[in-house]
């Protein structure tokens, strides 16, 4: 990796670009985790970028046909930090579109899982995650509103980190919701998402919530499991979850298991206020002033404001539909209000679970399903499958998912929670995690 | 939610939907706004809304004029006339 100076030179030294970029193309028509690649890098160590995140002349459009052609004038600050520090911009990964899905469907590029191309890669990171699960020297800029970081972590096998909320700035994402978005890191280790971390994180003054608070390793020797939040895990990640609790155990944790009564209202508190957010973002893209062109100035504002928003995906059209509904004044109080304190409730018992503990779940009730189921479920049934990712999202506290298993060939991640800018304590958890278990990858670019 | 309540929804919402998929919106929408609903249960009274998960302080920037380096590039895509951007009649 790129941290130090004098070790970059020797790792730029070991990227073989040409051959790197000959066989990403040849896997990226087969598993389509990539909306660009970037042919003309050439030193660095590779980098991927979500495609919610800004790149300097390189499309960037959320994954969305309205930002069809929009080329940046400005990148990101988290890219622009990694582009500092030396590292090679590979290019833009896919997702489902604005970040609106679970299963990296809701999009025209859908990635495909790198353990069984039959099989959906997550959501909505989806890209980001099959790209740091098939290159072994390679860090993935990816985002998290509900999960977006975890579920394709848990689905393709690698370690997903979602930092504390304002750690990183926001500065260039195409934002979905902006009291819930987090720009975090993907890679195949720990030490590899920490030198990430490390360059990414800190104040800047284009983002006014970004914050430069200390960042804590206060490792916790308990490990709490909240029960009702394993009550629509499937039977055998429940089995493998309890094996892995058994061996953390051994390791001298002490795992206790308590009830949230209410933690099962994080999934309808998180939808209310991540929609109302949505509903109001999406309404800057208009059809003429960037992205896509709608061209026909003879229709007057709203005719031709409603026409170019046809381009929306039937998700994104969704979410409008139900955001602006909620912040309407006659229910504004019954759901958007009442959401944004759930919020606070859940934030103050879950802070309080964790003075001295962890939080350990699996990452996702079930292993990657196959790309054909994901599109038949309705969305109810989609947004239940965040049950176990939105609590620590909608709370803004640090989290990652990591390997910890394989049911039947394909690998099964367990999410670690901490409190608010103790982030440095799940990577050192997960550091200590990888020296008595193995990673496994299909691909090796 | 009556046809006639979706109808002007969808006029708020400045969205036209095609019959398959205002049928598909139309169908879920009852199921969802049910589900959300049920935060009702989760006592609140004595809380305050959290606008943001962590308390984010107010900080501004210095109110001074920043040159972008390449003022064009914004301009990139767009149809514009001499400096402007030009776009439907209001």
């Amino acid at each position: 990796m790129g941290g130090a100076k004098d070790s970059k030179k020797q790792k730029i030294e070991k990227v073989n670009y040409p051959k790197l970029l000959r066989e990403l193309s040849k896997l990226n028509d087969e598993l389509r985790f990539f909306t660009v690649i970037n042919e003309n890098v050439s030193e660095g160590v590779p980098f991927s970028v979500k495609d919610n995140l800004c790149v300097k002349g390189f499309e960037s459009r959320a994954g969305s046909k309205i930002l069809k052609g929009y080329l940046p004038p400005f990148s990101a600050t988290s890219v622009e930090r990694m582009m500092n520090k030396g590292f090679g911009f590979l290019g833009k990964t896919a997702m489902d579109e604005f970040g609106f899905g679970s299963f990296g469907v809701n999009t025209d590029v859908v990635a495909k899982n790198p353990f069984d191309d039959k099989c959906v890669a997550g959501g909505s990171s989806s890209g980001a995650a099959v790209a740091a699960s098939v290159m072994k020297n390679h860090v993935a800029i990816a985002e998290s509103t509900g999960g977006s970081i975890s579920n394709p972590a848990s689905f393709c096998g690698v370690v997903g980190f979602t930092p504390t909320y304002g750690l990183v700035s926001r500065y260039g994402l195409i934002d979905y919701a902006n009291s819930l978005d987090k720009i975090g890191i993907m890679a195949r280790s720990s030490s590899m998402v920490r030198e990430t971390f490390e360059i990414i994180k800190g104040r800047d003054g284009y983002d006014s919530t970004c914050v430069d608070k200390k960042v804590s390793a206060l490792k916790k020797k308990k490990i709490v499991v909240i029960d009702q939040l394993m009550n629509g895990v499937s039977e055998e990640i429940k089995s493998t979850f309890q094996v892995l609790l058994a061996r953390l155990e051994n390791q001298g944790y002490a795992i206790n298991h308590v009830s949230f009564d209410f933690i099962d209202k994080a999934i309808p508190a998180y939808y209310i206020i991540s929609m109302s957010e949505a509903s109001t973002n999406l309404a800057k893209y208009d059809g003429y002033k960037y992205g896509m062109q709608y061209g026909d100035f003879t229709k007057k504002y709203n005719e031709f404001f409603t026409n170019a928003r046809e381009s929306f995906g039937t998700e994104a059209k969704r979410r409008i539909v139900l955001g602006t509904f909620v912040r309407g004044a006659s229910v504004k109080d019954k759901y958007y209000t009442k959401a944004l304190k759930v919020r606070t409730a859940l934030t103050n018992k879950l802070a309080g679970l964790m003075k001295d503990s962890f939080i350990l779940s699996p990452t996702m009730p079930i292993t990657a399903p196959k790309i054909e189921e994901a599109r038949k479920l309705s969305p109810l049934q989609t947004y239940a499958m965040d049950a176990l990712t939105i609590p620590p999202n909608l709370s803004g506290f640090p989290h990652v998912s990591f390997p910890y298993a394989y049911i039947k060939g394909m690998p099964v991640g367990a999410q670690l929670v901490t409190s608010h800018f103790n982030d440095y304590a799940l990577l050192d958890f997960v550091s200590e995690w990888e020296k008595s278990f193995e990673y496994q990858f299909k691909h090796n670019l | 939610m009556q046809d006639s309540e979706f109808d002007r929804l969808l006029a708020v919402c400045r969205l036209k939907l095609g019959d398959s998929e205002k049928a598909q919106i139309k169908k879920d929408i009852d199921s969802i706004l049910s589900y959300f609903g049920t935060i009702e249960s989760v006592d609140t009274s004595k809380l305050e809304p959290s606008y943001h998960p962590i308390e984010v302080e107010e900080r501004l920037r210095e109110d001074k004029v920043e040159p972008f380096e390449n003022p064009d590039a914004l301009l990139k895509g767009t149809k514009t006339y001499r400096f402007y951007v030009v776009g439907p009649e209001i």
